[in-house]
């Protein structure tokens, strides 16, 4: 059980001037911004929930996770994982989770691995039954008996991360921390550790907190979603109300002649946003307003489309909708 | 004992680590014995060139400077990587992993490494010291005897309490290396007897950076009996537990200032 109240993480920098000049002007000023990384979130996460953390880069997920995990102190507010807080009690609480940063190894780089998962068994104090049965169990959902006897340093990135989550999973944590575990994988790899992490929630009910860029980690880990912006909670429920909440939206990227450009394109409906990225045609819009088969005939017929791609909402456009709403919000209230 | 046997696991690994890649193992077993040798020819170049120091014979300086090495080569021994968190590991965010795992991170530092170079240094020094004491005539008792052990042990817990807070120091300045540099190289002050130095140079070395008062006291108290022996066994180690103390505070204190890397 992890309880989030108030939290809030600032970082005071200096504020610099540019070039060298300006950075030696920086040596004398007093003069400080406060970045609020992570401005006054709440949430609970029950045990055996398996959360998605979404949000743009530099929205906060990982100084949350960071707080969480007891690495960073926050400026105010609490966390309180099983009860403790991790910054304060940092050893209890590290030997109840597991914590993966997808971007930071977390094993020793030169070594076999089996040496770093030796030292890992000490410094947890894993039994040599506890132990057996990981490795067992890690062995298989994992698929990592195969390269036990390899140095980090020479395994490939889907390797390194299947590693780097069984490291993590050794001592039997109640709660698992991963920070974009999937990045920069291969469809295989990334299936293999989804089904790892459900795997491993269905038979030790781990909670799993997790933050990623792929959609398709939250459709198929996560039963709840936070999404996080600026340092604040945007929304914090179901995912399906999450995607519903604009309708169905559906992108279709075209391959159209010059001479169709998004401006003078006939149009068919004003439910249809048109726009130029990378020299193709982009068309947004609701398939539950307007249908997909009226606005595929368009583009063939309308736009002379010789190649068409159709998508789902993105998660960076339902956050981009959400802020563009909020910031509609705000400008009507000024 | 279980923090023993988890040091004992740690160094193991460390060892493993430097075996990893032979060639370098080759190249750095060469390095070491090419670079103590070095030192080694420029003592003796040294020692040849000065006569006599400020009332100091030729074989007292050179014992000066072997038992110099020995706290030195202790400290080298157990604490290197307190040099690349102080230089890089904070300032580059690589601290993290520390910090979740179940155990003191300032333990974590102290086990991450085992620098056997220390080893050459301590047989260097005590070679220096044995050649030295060959052509000395001095009455061995066994206070002044007693009082070099604990100059060279405690010495070196004085050295590395310095090196830790130095290095805590990074957790707020992202970057403490070049200031541990500062404080490390006032070591190489301590190489010569204090009475070469003028009154406030020594005192800043006996009673601010006790280097002086772990090798070149001890040192003159074999020599010339200069000092009681008990009593400054006494004071040493009263320092070294100060500085060990104060040192553990420093650290505990900005280890929570950490505050990583954006990823």
């Amino acid at each position: 059980m992890i309880e989030v109240k108030e939290l809030t993480k600032v970082f005071r920098k200096p504020i610099r001037g540019e070039g060298l000049s300006g950075m030696v002007k920086t040596l004398f000023s007093r003069k400080y911004e406060e970045v609020r990384a992570v401005d006054g979130i709440s949430f609970t996460v029950p045990d055996g929930e398996i959360v998605g953390y979404i949000g743009a880069n530099g929205a906060g997920k990982s100084t949350t996770i960071k707080m969480m995990c007891g690495i960073l102190t926050p400026t105010s507010g609490s966390v309180l994982v099983d009860g403790l807080e991790p910054y304060r009690k940092r050893r209890q609480v590290a030997q109840n989770i597991g914590v993966v940063f997808g971007q930071k190894t977390q094993l020793w780089w030169d070594i076999p691995l089996i040496e770093s998962f030796k030292v890992l068994k000490e410094i947890y104090q894993i039994s040599d039954a506890d132990y057996k049965e990981r490795m067992a169990f890690l062995g298989e959902v994992l698929d990592i008996t195969r390269f036990l006897s390899q140095p980090v340093r020479t395994l490939s990135l889907g390797e390194r991360m299947r590693a780097d989550l069984a490291a993590s999973m050794l001592h039997n944590p109640r709660i698992l921390f991963l920070d974009e575990p999937t990045i920069g994988l291969d469809v295989l790899v990334k299936e293999k550790i989804r089904q790892a992490i459900h795997a491993l929630n269905r038979t030790y009910g781990t909670t799993v907190v997790l933050t990623t860029h792929d959609m398709t980690d939250i459709e198929d880990l996560c039963s709840r979603i936070i999404l996080l912006e600026k340092g604040s909670i945007l929304y914090d429920g179901p995912l399906t109300s999450l995607k519903n909440r604009f309708g169905n939206l559906k992108t279709l990227t075209l391959t159209v002649p010059a001479e169709i450009r998004a401006e003078t394109a006939p149009v068919l409906s004003e439910e249809i946003a048109l726009a130029e990225e990378d020299g193709r045609l982009v068309l947004r819009f609701d398939a539950d307003k307007i249908a997909l088969e009226q606005v595929i005939q368009y583009a063939f017929r309308d736009l002379r489309a010789m190649d068409m791609k159709i998508a789902d909402i993105s998660i960076g456009d339902v956050v981009k909708t959400i802020l563009e709403q909020q910031e509609a919000e705000h400008a009507e209230k000024v | 004992m279980r923090y023993v046997h988890l040091y004992f696991t740690c160094i193991k690994r460390s060892m493993i680590s430097r075996l990893e890649y032979k060639k370098d193992t080759v190249v750095a077993l060469f390095s070491f014995f090419f670079s103590n040798f070095c030192s080694l020819a420029a003592i003796y170049f040294i020692l040849q060139a000065i006569p006599a120091l400020a009332g100091y014979s030729l074989y007292e300086v050179g014992f000066f400077y072997g038992f110099s090495m020995l706290p030195i080569a202790l400290d080298h021994l157990f604490s290197d990587e307190f040099w690349l968190v102080a230089y890089r590991r904070v300032k580059e965010g690589d601290m993290d992993m520390l910090f979740l795992r179940p155990v003191p991170v300032m333990f974590q530092v102290f086990a991450e490494t085992f620098q056997p170079e220390g080893f050459g240094e301590l047989i260097l020094g005590v070679a220096l010291i044995a050649v030295c004491s060959a052509n000395l005539t001095v009455k061995v008792t066994f206070g002044a005897v007693a009082v070099l052990c604990v100059g060279a042990v405690f010495g070196a817990v004085i050295i590395t309490s310095l090196k830790v807070a130095m290095a805590a120091l990074a957790f707020i300045f992202k970057r403490s290396g070049p200031l541990l540099q500062v404080i490390y190289n006032f070591s190489s002050y301590a190489k010569y007897p204090l009475a070469i130095y003028p009154a406030l140079v020594r005192a800043l070395l006996i009673f601010v950076l006790p280097f002086g008062l772990f090798i070149s006291l001890p040192v003159d108290t074999l020599l010339h009996g200069a000092h009681n022996p008990w009593l400054l066994c006494g004071a040493i180690i009263g320092c070294a537990a100060v500085f060990f103390a104060l040192a553990v505070w420093v650290w505990t204190a900005c280890e929570r200032r950490y505050e990583s890397t954006g990823s």
